[in-house]
């Protein structure tokens, strides 16, 4: 059991090197997900590429995220990683080297970090009240690790033989061209005298063999000459490093790689909190239906904030019995970006992680499946209609019921006529197969395509000028370009007024 | 470390210059005296002159930056006097200052001052070997300085070179020099000037205690220097039969290695004498920075009295009178047997001397005879006030005047001055930009200004311009052929019991005999312009 042990995973996980999933691109994640990982890297970022295997493993997650959020839980991650970095760095040092003495010098101290990182760690976690299921695995089965004789043993070796060969103090007199090797120190003190006779501010004697993690030759004559005199540190440093050529455990190494999923996302938080974004960790009761309030685009938020501009969050629940909402309205009032957040809500639920509203509930789904029409595609008319629905058609072969679907403008450069059919044709589809999602559109008889469907259009003020509020409201297409000339003060009476 | 030998407490020449030096320079002819400072008089051992040296362009360039920028205050002028009697009593002293000072910035440049710092990446020990050369410079000269001084306390009364004195003994005290001196002499084997290609010579070899400790990776670190010394030894042949004896000998050193058997071994130690020289050096190293801008400013000082004392043996040539002036009110002027320094120079004559003593007086109006020494009168007290200002002495058997730190001339020179438009608009724009940067202390040296019109209009606008400058207070100094400005300010002062108005006039005695002596005089109607004309064209007529 301990061996399989992931903080990720309640059950074997299902760790594959996954393409990225259609959404990511249409739900604008990756820009998202780039800005979590950033300092992180590439194998931080594969782990977001796919879903818990089930409700249950998304609730595990939910649990361990959450006691990460505890106050203190989070640094004392952090510090743990500062020193499995320095242990992992001991390793590529370890590796560096040519030297067999120096081998296994870094490699005692890649077992030092590894027992200070743990034991660390583990006297941070016991000072706080985890609640999650995967946290308090962790801790117990951390604790019956670290508690085990072999460890013990381990421990205190690599510590003695560490400690006197970092307290070693050794002379070297360099006389008649040779080098003279003797243990302990001896009287002369030119440096006192540099001290008193020389500027205060005077540089420091750097060393000159810190130019290279490797022994100089210089060096390795030296501790040949010592390793004579001292034989049986040496034997020592030997022994117990091949003694312990592997040490550690695995599900602790795995700790290591898979703890950086939740630190990543909550570093990503903390600092979006900071800079007064809100987030909330969703409900996910079945009995009460989907529903988020003051739910915004992540993406998008982040877009803004470099460029210091506001972004318009959005309220939503569908009702019992409501499958699809169709999002009509005007272009750019945030018909998208609306889909997109719900997008979101759902991925993050998913993922176990806290969603960019105020509040949320959300139900369980399988999948998300999205739909976006490419408006930098090259083709038009029918080609572009042909690239549709080569992407659409996987899309709804797939008889797996309980999706999220968001489609986004599908049709646009079909007839009118055809394109209500196909429309109404895909809606049926989805909501036949237990489905729930979004379909933004200009065709405003969509709105009544089908019972469970509910109209939402993106609402303007009374200056016809975008709110990019979404709201219930009765279906309406496009409107024109008006609004934007009004915008920006161009229409005939306005430019007669500022000439 | 400071030299404060112009300025009591910079070594910068960052005070304001006269706005335009360069018309003070044309003007006033100093040209011709910055090259006379520039040339050493050599004499016989007679006394006699034997010749005069080529000149120290140096020297030149420093009179004409030092000359430009005017003292301001008494105590400033004061400052420099005392400095410059000391010098002129110990000539010797100021000789050696200056040659000392060029010799040491000569030798740093030979080793690369400023070249150096870039080389440091390509050649680290090239330039260390250079620093190492460049403190020895510094240490041993500025020591020579210190015991110069040290040897002439006693006679040295200037405030300028016994706090000189005096700095030198803290800043470089003999503790620091011991210092300095045991350092350099423990690293001597780095430097490497023994000479191997002696039958038997001797090398410096390093002597080096080091105390280690291990860092994580087994690396040596904290290393702590315990002792370093360069050991003479005799230098054999490597690979010669002695030199194999001694190794053979050596290497029964217990728990020792050879340094010089592996090349990589032989390198990584010279990387170690190389880190450990550069750390001792770097402990001398304010020393460069401290003592090579000492030197920087030594040298341009004692530049400027060596020209001084240049100008006093140019003075003795002729035998020109010289004092040291006196500051005294803006309002007064008076000066014994002053004469035209620069006009001697060139003519290599004495001069003819004016005495003059004007009291409460703000303008000084000089007309009279053409060729009658009007302008070298005006350059002569023009140029004994740029050298007051700058604390040197003057050619006069006395000499007292205010400080015009704010010093203006305005000459017209008469192979220029047509009659016409152009050349009175450029007069013109020279007296706009004069008024635009007058001071507090202002004094305008103008010589037949405004000639470039008619007479009249000439001295309407003389007029004007001279009653408007003097209301608010700046000293006017003008030689003018504008009879009718010059009858007008006459017939006024007249008037007016408290006028601050003087004139004078060049003597001509009976038959046209010119003096040039300048007399209290009233401004004729005349210039005496025809007697020249006839004389010039009689002349030209009995050809």
């Amino acid at each position: 059991m301990a061996e399989g042990f992931s903080i990720l995973d309640k059950y074997e996980s299902p760790h594959t090197d996954a393409p990225r999933p259609a959404f990511y691109l249409d739900l604008n994640l990756n820009q998202i997900l780039d800005k979590v990982t950033q300092t992180w890297g590439k194998q931080v970022k594969k782990m977001f590429l796919y879903f818990p295997k089930d409700a249950q493993c998304e609730q595990y997650r939910r649990g361990v995220y959450g006691d990460v959020k505890q106050e203190g839980c989070y640094d004392a991650l952090m510090k743990f990683l500062e020193m499995t970095a320095k242990m992992e760095e001991n390793q590529k040092q370890e590796e560096a080297v040519a030297s067999a003495m120096q081998k296994d010098v870094w490699h005692l101290w890649a077992i030092w970090h590894y027992c200070e990182a743990f034991e660390g760690l583990r006297a941070q976690l016991q000072k706080l009240e985890l609640s999650s299921e995967g946290m308090k695995e962790f801790l117990r089965l951390l604790g019956e690790h670290l508690d085990s004789e072999g460890y013990k043993t381990m421990r205190s070796r690599v510590d003695s033989i560490l400690k006197e060969l970092m307290g070693f103090r050794f002379t070297i007199t360099y006389d008649k061209d040779r080098m003279i090797i003797s243990e302990g120190t001896t009287q002369g003190d030119y440096e006192a005298f540099v001290e008193k006779g020389g500027d205060h501010d005077r540089i420091r004697l750097k060393s000159p063999f810190l130019v290279s993690p490797n022994l100089s030759d210089l060096e390795n004559e030296c501790l040949s000459v010592l390793a004579s005199k001292r034989p049986k540190i040496f034997a020592a440093l030997k022994e117990t490093a091949e003694k312990y050529q592997s040490f550690g455990l695995d599900w602790c190494f795995q700790f290591i790689q898979e703890i950086p999923y939740y630190l990543s996302f909550r570093g990503f938080q903390l600092d979006m909190e900071q800079k007064g974004c809100v987030f909330c960790t969703p409900t996910v009761d079945e009995n009460q239906e989907t529903s988020a309030e003051e739910l915004y685009d992540l993406a998008l938020k982040l877009v803004a904030q470099r460029e210091g501009r506001k972004v318009v969050s959005n309220s939503f629940a569908y009702q019992p019995g409501e499958s699809f909402f169709v999002l009509t309205g005007p272009n750019q009032g945030g018909k998208t970006t609306f889909a997109r957040s719900l997008g979101q809500l759902i991925f993050f639920t998913k993922m176990g992680l806290d969603v960019p509203a105020r509040k949320a509930n959300v139900r369980y789904y399988r999948n998300i499946l999205t739909h976006f029409s490419v408006e930098e595609s090259i083709e038009t008319g029918r080609g572009k209609l042909k690239e549709e629905l080569i992407r659409l058609a996987p899309m709804m072969e797939d008889y797996e019921e309980n999706d999220f679907v968001v489609i986004n403008e599908l049709f646009t450069t079909a007839a009118t006529y055809d394109a209500e059919i196909m429309g109404k044709k895909v809606l049926t589809h989805f909501i036949d197969q237990h489905c729930q999602g979004i379909y933004v559109t200009h065709l405003k008889e969509l709105a009544s395509a089908h019972p469970k469907v509910v109209s939402l259009r993106a609402m303007l003020n009374e200056e016809r000028l975008q709110t990019f509020r979404i709201a219930r409201s009765e279906a309406e297409e496009s409107a024109c370009a008006a609004n934007q000339v009004n915008k920006y003060r161009l229409t005939y009476e306005q430019l007669k007024e500022r000439l | 470390m400071n030299s404060f030998l112009l300025y009591e407490n910079t070594d910068k020449l960052s005070a304001p210059a006269y706005y335009d030096a360069k018309s003070i320079i044309q003007d006033l002819g100093l040209k011709a005296l910055f090259l006379a400072a520039a040339k050493e008089v050599i004499y016989e051992e007679s006394g006699q002159v034997k010749r005069v040296a080529k000149e120290d362009l140096y020297i030149q360039d420093c009179m004409r930056k030092v000359m430009m920028i005017p003292l301001r205050t008494k105590e400033e002028i004061r400052y420099r006097q005392e400095i410059l009697d000391d010098f002129l009593k110990h000539e010797d002293l100021i000789r050696a200052l200056y040659e000392i000072s060029s010799k040491v910035l000569a030798e740093w440049n030979k080793l690369g001052r400023g070249v150096m710092e870039k080389m440091s990446n390509s050649n680290p020990a090239a330039k260390l070997i250079s620093d190492i050369r460049v403190i020895k410079l510094l240490s041993d000269n500025i020591v020579a300085i210190r015991e110069m001084l040290l040897e002439k306390k006693d006679e040295l009364h200037s405030h300028g070179l016994r706090d000189l004195l005096k700095r030198l003994q803290e800043e470089y005290s003999e503790e620091r020099e011991a210092y300095v001196k045991k350092v350099l002499s423990d690293v001597d084997f780095y430097v490497g000037d023994g000479d191997p290609d002696e039958f038997v010579s001797l090398v410096e070899k390093p002597r080096i205690v080091l105390e280690c400790g291990m860092e994580e990776g087994l690396k040596f670190s904290s290393l702590k220097l315990q002792e370093v010394s360069s050991v003479k030894t005799k230098f054999y042949k490597p690979g010669g039969t002695i030199s194999k004896l001694q190794d053979m000998k050596n290497s029964r050193i217990p728990d020792s290695f050879s340094t010089v058997k592996e090349t990589a071994i032989r390198d990584q130690t010279s990387q170690l004498e190389f880190q450990i020289v550069s750390y001792l050096i770097g402990s001398m190293a304010s020393m460069v920075t401290d003592f090579g801008t000492f030197f920087d400013s030594l040298h341009l000082q004692s530049a400027f009295y060596l020209g001084a004392l240049n100008l006093k043996h140019q003075m003795k040539r002729f035998n020109l009178e010289w004092c040291l002036p006196k500051v005294c009110g803006q309002d007064k002027l008076a000066f014994t047997e002053l004469k035209e320094f620069v006009m001697c120079l060139e003519q290599r004559v004495d001069a003819v001397g004016n005495t003059c003593n004007m009291d409460h007086k703000m303008l000084l109006i000089v007309t009279g005879a053409n060729q009658g020494g009007k302008s070298t009168f005006l350059r002569s007290i023009g140029i004994a006030q740029v050298m007051m200002q700058s604390g040197l002495m003057v050619t006069a058997e006395h000499f007292e005047s205010g400080i015009f730190p704010d010093l203006f001339t305005h000459f017209t020179r008469r192979e220029d001055s047509e009659m016409n438009s152009g050349r009175l608009d450029e007069e013109l724009n020279r007296m706009n930009q004069i008024i635009e940067n007058l001071g507090e202390r202002s004094l305008i040296l103008l010589n037949e200004s405004f000639a470039t019109t008619t007479e009249k209009e000439g001295s309407v606008i003389a007029y004007d311009i001279i009653k408007a400058l003097n209301e608010i207070g700046v000293k006017i100094l003008t030689v003018t052929h504008l009879l009718s400005f010059a009858q007008k300010e006459y017939q006024e002062s007249q008037a007016n019991p408290a006028s601050d108005i003087e004139f004078l006039s060049a003597e001509r005695k009976q038959g046209g005999v010119r003096t040039f002596k300048m007399i209290q005089h009233a401004p004729e109607l005349t210039s005496f312009g025809l007697d020249l004309y006839e004389s010039i064209v009689e002349k030209k007529e009995s050809m």
